[in-house]
């Protein structure tokens, strides 16, 4: 093959090659950079949160009657629920909580040691602390594992208006800040005293991972109307059958209640991804289009070309060019372009990948991708081209006498 | 007369070179119509995202931000919420024309007469009376409540739609969470994007709210709130608040006059300079005032991922574009004999250019038909992926327009290069 | 060299078959210097097709430089153009996007030999048609003549056994054809075998044998009385001929 050359005649050619190449280039920026969109957010999706999210049930729900603004009545129905929640074959543990796991926002707080309270102005997030009002079936609901100290108990529980702190539990990246590698037992922070550290579960995926702080108190049954999520620890497999009972159950105890959802921790952790995640398909549809589009470039391109070259294949021919060798030319023809769409597409990549960035967090591509994404629009490309290629190792050599 | 023969001659050529290459033509139209419709879909969201939800006053109407929490945590500097007194406070001061002084909170709805007990899920305004008059809300029936106690309340199109089936509910009482309150104004459909009030805590897209409710009363019937609050101290209820460090009103006033806000500026810095003095807050004085657009730019309503998904549509509609370009240069250079012959018997260089343009003209009125078709499966297709943004999704009619337009530039665009190619055929060359 | 034995072309279109070459035989030794005549349609272009393999008939035998070519494959068939034929054509059929260098190395490539060996090859040939300063050029940048010499020059690099020219001189005007035809006849004397299609009679006087193609067929010719000075010129001649051949076939040897 001349590719000097050919070189020279694809310059010649410039505005529809460099068409062709730009579109190549474009789709493989868009192509890599959603590619990074998608796995980003498998890969969040994937992430260990130390929960055991398909086997926990959530209930979120509210009363709807004037009733429940006598507490008493409040906290009793509760107590049923949950005792008949727990009834349920299947479930292994009920609990509850005002706030869900794995959420942005919430029921947020000050945590820091009673003896230095400055704390909170060296690690901002210590401002941010989630505060979990709950019962002493937590830990046993989302199965956490306690490093030091103890659980909460039914000892731990603070009745109506009292002005106790009581006793909490802590996660271990608040203990960590809070007091290094030394214990954190029998302290007192603002939030109450420390009886127990647990290993982190996730709290808020948007802040780092070792920032996951986390108090929990058994004090859901003072503050009952806050208590809007029921928590079920099921046994495997049983999901399904406990979930279609979970409804009729609740609303057997008294009916005036709105049930939201009732979903896997699984799926909540799912419903707050789902922005992002839209976000990846919507990247990847449009990548969809924009191969189609290129595809139909790069078929249009070789066409159209092909039928310019019609006369000089025949000359070729005529000269002893065998059929492979103008189906390799036409190929090598292509090939070079994509080759020069793919290193254009790799300034492109990366230039997406920084205009991007300034709106949306995504990875740094990774030359592997790239690779990975070439080798996609070569084979496609290639496709593409195959058949108005094999068409032209078909002209017969006799064109080149025609006069056209 | 002679022009216009020619401009219906045109239009027939142009008609005739789509029937010889139909498949060519309809590729460009479908590429183009894609590119323009996506991007069109994207602008929609932006458009509704972007734009001035109150118009005829959005620079008159400030919200206000104050710095008065008690000690030197502060969870913002300043904040958005304010105490009961300081938003008293504020009202207080005649500078305004009116203000508005509320929370968001959430009530069970329930027609008092009716027998059934199905109860509403029903967001709630706990807002003082200046509120109706400061956001422009429309009126279908009755009036606003004239002040911030009393068993009234004002509800929206929705749930009047919901319990009364959009009848005159005027007079009649809705059970709300168990206590009896008295419509007293029924609201016209009414539709803010973004939800300027309230843009805060990713809400700039929810509905208006369903009632409007006595702030005073509110809080007396212990509505608990329902949006970002902060507290310096511990409370049972929301009865409780009124004189407690509890952070959870917004508060908004309308200026008569712009010019009036630095004055209003230094009552506020007045106030918190008396509080500093009294030792009631020990940080800097830091109030601010930001007017509805200024409000919603800080709370960045324009959602970032679709920012993001515009830039990838604009590619790609350049994409389509030079898809388009490079097909129509291949079909005029199949065309070249033509165009050679047309030249040899007269044709001036303007000629072929008008026919060319005509042809790209009609073209992108076609595509642009499409465009408007696919931007609003397009519009659907993204609130299915991004339900976040389900009220945002409505084609205005600005909208259609510059679809139409983009459609038009594009297929102008692309038509360009080849036309100008196709014209430096020379008649020699291709007469030959 | 090259020997036809009742050849037939027909092209068959919808409606009508055309008898291009009926029961066409002919035969050409090496060294020979043959010119084509005959009217318009009658099949010149058809027979210096098929003899140059760039179209393929439909009865008849073949025998190019003693290798039967009917029934050979696609690829062969592209061989042998390629070694054994050089083909020079009316409208020169020049790569327009090529300099005249890459033209002429057009065919080498196919033929495989290292850049060395193509570059001395190239610039020999252009050496002799006298067009070696022009290289870089672009066929536009040349005249007629010119591109036409640079035709011949892609012709010969190859080192051809037969060179076929299908009217060469019938767009140039007279001087230009004349020096293209001198260039003609020096390769003759050099002991290349030619086939010429020409509809200049004073051309086909110029040369060593005529030939004329009426309806298919070769014609008799000597029911044509102006040719038969021609014949006797061939007859002076054919000895040179012949002695070319054995000293080509001595070298062969
Ligand atoms: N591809 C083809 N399809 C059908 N008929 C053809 C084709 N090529 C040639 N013919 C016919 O075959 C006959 C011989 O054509 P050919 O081109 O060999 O004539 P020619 O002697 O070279 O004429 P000229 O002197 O005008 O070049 C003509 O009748 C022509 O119409
Ligand atoms: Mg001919």
């Amino acid at each position: 093959m001349n590719i000097k050359a050919l070189l020279k005649s694809l310059l010649l050619r410039k505005f529809t090659t460099g068409l062709l190449i730009l579109q190549l280039a474009i789709t493989l920026g868009l192509l890599i950079n959603s590619v990074i969109l998608a796995v980003d957010t498998n890969n969040k999706l994937a992430q260990d949160t130390g929960l055991d999210i398909d086997n926990t049930l959530i209930v979120s729900l509210h009363p709807t009657s004037g009733e429940y603004r006598n507490l008493d009545y409040y906290r009793s129905i509760v107590s049923e629920d949950l005792q008949q929640l727990s009834e349920l074959s299947g479930v292994e543990s009920v609990s509850l909580m005002n706030q869900l796991p794995i959420n942005q926002r919430g029921m947020l707080g000050n945590v820091y040691d009673l003896d230095d309270p400055e704390i909170v102005h060296r690690d901002k997030y210590l401002r941010d602390s989630k505060i979990f009002l709950t019962n002493e079936n937590l830990s046993n609901t989302l199965a956490l594992a306690l490093l030091e100290g103890r659980f909460l108990t039914k000892d731990d529980q603070l009745d109506f208006g009292s002005d106790q702190n009581g006793n909490v539990l802590i996660t271990e990246s608040l203990k960590k800040a809070l007091y290094g590698d030394g214990s954190a037992l029998g302290q007192e922070t603002n939030n109450g005293r420390i009886v127990g550290v647990v290993k982190d579960i996730m709290l808020n995926p948007t802040i780092p991972v070792d920032k996951q702080y986390g108090v929990f108190a058994n004090r859901v049954m003072e503050f009952i109307f806050i208590g809007r999520y029921y928590l079920l620890k099921i046994s495997p497999g049983q999901v399904e059958a406990v979930r279609n009972k979970v409804s009729d159950t609740i609303l057997a105890v008294q009916a005036e209640r709105d049930i939201y959802r009732i979903m896997t921790m699984a799926e909540h952790m799912k419903r707050f991804y789902s922005h992002d995640k839209g976000l990846a398909e919507l990247f990847l549809l449009l990548c969809g289009l924009m191969i189609f589009v290129t595809a139909i470039s790069s078929y249009a391109y070789s066409q159209f070309h092909i039928s310019r070259q019609k006369k000089y294949i025949g000359i070729r021919r005529a000269l002893g060019a065998r059929k492979k060798d103008i189906l390799l030319y036409v190929l090598t023809e292509n090939w070079l372009v994509y080759s020069i769409g793919c290193a254009l597409g790799l300034v492109m990549t990366l230039g997406f990948n920084i205009l991007l960035s300034q709106y949306i967090s995504l990875s740094k591509p990774d030359i592997m991708l790239f690779l990975l994404a070439s080798a996609v629009i070569f084979i496609a490309g290639t496709i593409a081209t195959l058949i108005p290629a094999i068409k032209t190792s078909n002209i017969p050599p006799v064109i080149a006498t025609r006069t056209v | 007369m002679r022009s216009d023969s020619l401009f219906v001659y045109n239009l027939t050529l142009a008609m005739q070179s789509f029937k010889r290459a139909p498949t060519l033509y309809f590729l460009i139209m479908l590429t183009l119509s894609i590119g323009v419709g996506v991007l069109c879909a994207n602008l929609a969201l932006v458009n509704s995202m972007a734009s001035d939800p109150i118009p005829e006053k959005s620079g008159n109407l400030f919200h206000i931000n104050m710095n008065t929490w008690p000690d030197d945590q502060p969870p913002d500097e300043p904040m958005h919420i304010l105490r009961y007194r300081d938003a008293m406070a504020i009202t207080a001061s005649d500078l305004p024309k009116r203000s508005a002084v509320f929370y968001a909170s959430g009530v069970y709805a329930r027609d008092a007469e009716s027998t059934s007990m199905k109860r509403f899920d029903s967001d709630v305004r706990a807002t003082t009376p200046g509120f109706f008059e400061l956001t422009n809300a429309p009126f279908a029936y009755g009036s606003a409540f004239q002040k911030s106690r009393g068993m009234e309340i004002v509800i929206g199109d929705q749930l009047n739609q919901k319990i009364f089936a959009g009848k005159n509910s005027v007079g009649k009482t809705l059970e709300l969470d168990g206590e009896l309150l008295t419509i007293v104004g029924v609201l016209k459909p009414w539709i803010l994007r973004p939800l300027f009030y309230h843009p805060t805590e990713r809400r700039a897209f929810n509905l208006t709210d369903d009632i409007f409710a006595p702030l005073e009363t509110a809080i007396d019937l212990g509505w608990s709130i329902h949006a970002r609050s902060s507290s310096a101290v511990d409370y049972a209820g929301i009865e409780e608040t009124r004189d407690k460090d509890v952070y959870y009103l917004q508060v908004w006033v309308e200026l008569g006059d712009v010019n009036q806000k630095p004055a209003l500026q230094s009552y506020l810095d007045n106030y918190s300079q008396q509080l500093k003095d009294a030792g009631e807050h020990p940080l800097a004085i830091k109030n601010e005032l930001h007017n509805v657009n200024e409000w919603l730019k800080v709370n960045k309503v324009v959602d970032q991922k679709v920012l993001a998904f515009t830039l990838a549509s604009i590619l790609f509609l350049s994409v389509c574009i030079f898809n388009a370009s490079s097909l129509l240069l291949s079909r005029f250079h199949a065309a070249k004999f033509e165009v050679g012959l047309r030249r040899a018997i007269g044709a001036s260089n303007r000629h072929m250019l008008m026919q060319g343009l005509t042809e790209s003209v009609l073209l992108g009125l076609f595509t642009g038909v499409i465009a408007l078709v696919l931007s609003w499966l397009f519009l659907k297709l993204s609130v299915q992926f991004l339900p976040r943004l389900t009220n945002l999704a409505v084609l205005e009619p600005k909208l259609l327009v510059l679809g139409m337009l983009l459609a038009l530039v594009t297929s102008i665009a692309s038509a360009l290069y080849p036309l100008y190619r196709a014209n430096r055929y020379t008649i020699s060359a291709e007469l030959k | 060299m090259l020997n036809m034995n009742n050849i037939s072309r027909i092209y068959q279109s919808d409606t009508i078959q055309t008898h291009a070459l009926r029961d066409f035989s002919l035969n050409v030794k090496a060294g020979e210097f043959v010119a084509v005549t005959g009217p318009s349609g009658s099949g010149k272009s058809t027979f210096l097709n098929v003899a140059g393999l760039l179209d393929n008939f439909d009865r008849g035998q073949y025998e190019l430089d003693g290798v039967s070519v009917q029934g050979l494959k696609d690829d062969e068939l592209s061989r042998l153009r390629n070694e054994k034929i050089g083909f020079i054509f009316q409208n020169y059929n020049l790569i327009p996007d090529y300099s005249i260098f890459d033209n002429v190395d057009m065919p080498l490539r196919y033929r495989g030999f290292n850049a060395s060996e193509r570059k001395r090859r190239v610039e020999q040939a252009l050496e002799k048609v006298g067009l070696a300063s022009r290289f870089k050029y672009l066929p536009s940048q040349l005249s007629g003549g010119q591109q036409q010499r640079v035709a011949i020059a892609r012709a010969l690099a190859g080192e051809p056994k037969i060179l076929l020219a299908d009217e060469p001189t019938g767009n140039l005007d007279s001087l230009m054809a004349r020096q293209v035809m001198e260039i003609l006849h020096d390769l003759n004397k050099e002991g290349a075998t030619i086939i010429m299609v020409t509809h200049d009679p004073d051309q086909a006087r110029e040369v060593n044998r005529n030939v004329q193609v009426i309806d298919g067929q070769l014609a008799d010719f000597k029911i044509y009385a102006p040719l038969d000075r021609t014949s006797e010129n061939s007859g002076k001649t054919v000895s040179a001929a012949v002695s070319a051949s054995i000293a080509e076939e001595m070298e062969n040897a």
